[in-house]
């Protein structure tokens, strides 16, 4: 049967590696090459990104070298220091604690947290959306009441309670908990999408050329629906930043021992510490506006790769 | 014996409504077909736009789950899933898509749209894979650069050419070609049809050729099934539609055909405006009480026609009588 198509073309096995280079110079960039573009185009988002990544590492390093059971240890002689003075950068609170240290160790955990969710639930919720959307029929029927089960439970109520009932937990059994209930909204998304891509012929087209079905689903529409994956992503680990700081600004979030942004702005519970002590929860507070900015700009950027027709990088 | 036998196809899409949304009809997108197809001629499926020729076009693919009938192929029944499997059966049969841009994953470059069937039904090395995929670009008229590039940069008629490739890869015996120029202008139609014979006459393809074009059809099948209402009206041999037309729909779909000559303007529209008259007069004598075509039946060796058997007789008497 080669010979058949030998036949029928001038092209032989002598010419594979010279038409191999010339096609290789008229390929069309790669993803990386263009997502990199797209940010040299947009100096905000340059900006977001090295914010970003560079504190997360920062972080991430620097709670290594933190000693966290001294850094809480109550000392009373340092009792709400001012800022800038001797060992306190950004003061100190009631328990006489370093306001700079506690974010530090904070910030990691409460990044470490959300970082945790966004990828536990969003892969279960892309899963979980593409297989119902593609399959249809039964399947579909059956993976969307297991959703409306899960939709109907109070969600914040039911973390509350399970935060209550299990004796000891830390980040990691908090992790896993938030994940029970944080996938469904990707989910609904992720197969609406999947529902309109599945009935293109492109999909039809893979069918027929023997392609198993899982791999449609997940080679052939995952990457096309891939800029809804990315902004969903992008725009649900910022918010699930505030998940965490929401549940332990009102006590139920991580244990009082292991700071967090949360803890440090809960800190703003006390109306003395509002209008008085205002370091003891600015700085946690800032962070958050500055993160969740700089990841939604970041997120815009990756939209705009995606997507051909909003790309403002050159493609050199 | 014949490449594909096609007996008595039905596809019913169930219509629910009510409380309990309970099936309480169908639409009957085709409703009882039959046709065979030989090895290397091109059979035309017409009709207008909702006759279900589609759905019989992707049926015979495997894409469409089959109500009632049979579709063999050496022999076996490839309405089932598992003799589509046992047979590799979309080795041998592919499909050419009307929309060319929805048709190619926009995410993947070139090679990978082209190498599919061939990584999935026939094992070969990265070298020998990618020569295949240059010799098939070279095939269709496309330059070796589209290898790395996607879909999107290339213009219709360019698209339409790569969905060849891609469907002759494996060297398959049937193609399903879904109106492959409908979405084309005229001269990119012509030019992806030439291929299309092209790769034909050197590969020894059949074609299931779907159109609701009549010029395009005439260029390229040697018999033609007429489809109307998801029922076959009228199969015959080019020269048996064209110039022996029994049926009214064909007769219709024939006046239809546009013409360039200014000068007979007048003439082609008068012509335009009577056979549309006696459709309207006589479209009860050729549909049954439910409004549905009746079944075929044979007025010559390649010819049915689907009229009650008297009527049929009748209408041919007719038609020698006016060749003479």
């Amino acid at each position: 049967m080669a010979e058949n198509f030998a036949q029928h073309s001038s092209i032989s096995a002598a010419d594979l590696d010279r038409l191999t280079r010339e096609a290789q110079a008229e390929a069309t960039p790669s993803t990386a090459r263009i997502i990199w573009n797209e940010f040299k185009a947009d100096r905000p988002a340059l900006i977001s990104l090295f914010v970003v990544v560079g504190f997360i590492l920062f972080v991430m390093v620097g709670a290594l070298f933190i000693n966290t059971p001294k850094m809480m240890e109550t000392n009373i002689v340092d009792y709400f220091n001012r800022p800038l003075t001797a060992g306190f950068p950004l003061g100190a609170d009631a328990g006489g604690r370093s306001i700079l240290l506690q974010l530090i160790v904070g910030s990691r955990n409460s990044i470490g947290i959300a970082l945790g969710l966004t990828i536990i639930s969003s892969t279960f919720g892309i899963c979980w959306g593409l297989i119902s959307g593609y399959f249809s029929g039964y399947v579909d029927w059956g993976m969307q009441r297991v959703y409306d089960f899960m939709m109907m439970l109070p969600m914040t109520m039911m973390i509350i309670v399970l935060v209550t009932i299990i004796p000891h937990y830390n980040a990691v059994t908090l992790t896993l908990i938030f994940s029970i209930f944080y996938w469904e909204g990707t989910s609904r998304l992720i197969r609406s999408r999947t529902l309109a891509e599945s009935g293109k012929d492109y999909a039809a087209a893979s069918l027929t050329s023997g392609t198993n079905r899982w791999k449609i689903i997940f080679r052939d529409i995952m990457p096309n629906i891939s800029s809804l994956i990315i902004v969903d992503t992008t725009l649900s680990f910022a918010e699930n930043i505030g998940v965490e700081t929401g549940l332990s600004y009102l006590g139920f979030g991580l244990p009082s021992q292991t700071p967090s942004l949360g803890t440090m702005i809960a800190n703003a519970n006390d109306p003395n510490n509002i209008t008085q002590y205002w370091w003891t929860w600015l700085p946690a507070a800032l962070e958050i506006i500055i993160l969740c900015l700089a990841i939604s700009y970041i997120g815009q950027v990756l939209r705009r790769a995606a997507d051909a027709s909003q790309r403002q990088g050159t493609t050199d | 014996m014949s490449l594909i036998e096609i007996k008595d196809l039905k596809v019913h899409y169930p219509i629910r409504s009510g409380f309990w949304n309970r099936v309480t009809d169908s639409v009957k997108a085709v409703d009882g077909i039959t046709f065979n197809i030989e090895a290397g001629e091109t059979y035309g499926l017409v009709g207008e736009s909702g006759s279900g020729k589609s759905t019989t076009g992707k049926s015979v693919v495997g894409l469409e789950k089959v109500t009632s009938g049979s579709i063999l192929y050496q022999g076996k029944d490839i309405t089932q899933r598992r003799n589509r499997q046992l047979l590799d059966y979309n080795r041998d049969v592919q499909m050419i898509f009307q929309d060319s841009l929805s048709s190619l994953n926009p995410r993947k470059r070139i090679e990978d749209i082209i190498a599919e069937p061939l990584r999935n039904f026939e094992h070969l090395t990265k070298d020998q894979e990618k020569l295949r995929v240059l010799q098939l670009l070279d095939i269709v008229g496309l330059d070796a650069d589209a290898l790395y590039k996607y879909p999107h940069q290339f213009s219709g008629g360019q698209r339409q050419r790569i969905g060849v490739a891609r469907a002759v890869a494996t060297n398959p015996k049937l193609i399903i070609a879904d109106e492959p120029v409908s979405a084309l202008d005229l001269s990119v139609q012509a030019q992806v049809l030439n291929f299309m014979k092209k790769i034909q006459r050197g590969f020894g393809i059949s074609y299931l050729f779907i159109s609701h074009d009549l010029g395009v059809v005439r260029h390229m099948c040697t018999n033609i099934a007429i489809m109307n209402r998801g029922r076959l009206v009228e199969v015959g041999t080019r020269d048996d539609i064209y110039n022996h037309p029994l049926h009214i729909y064909t007769k219709r779909l024939l006046a239809a055909i546009p013409d360039v000559n200014v000068s007979e303007r007048a003439a082609h529209r008068a012509m335009r405006q009577r056979v549309e008259q006696i459709y309207q007069s006589q479209q009860h004598d050729y549909y049954d009480e439910s409004g549905e075509a009746y079944p075929l039946v044979q007025v010559s060796p390649t010819h049915s026609v689907a009229l009650p058997p008297k009527l049929a007789q009748q209408l041919l008497v007719q038609e020698s009588e006016a060749q003479d």
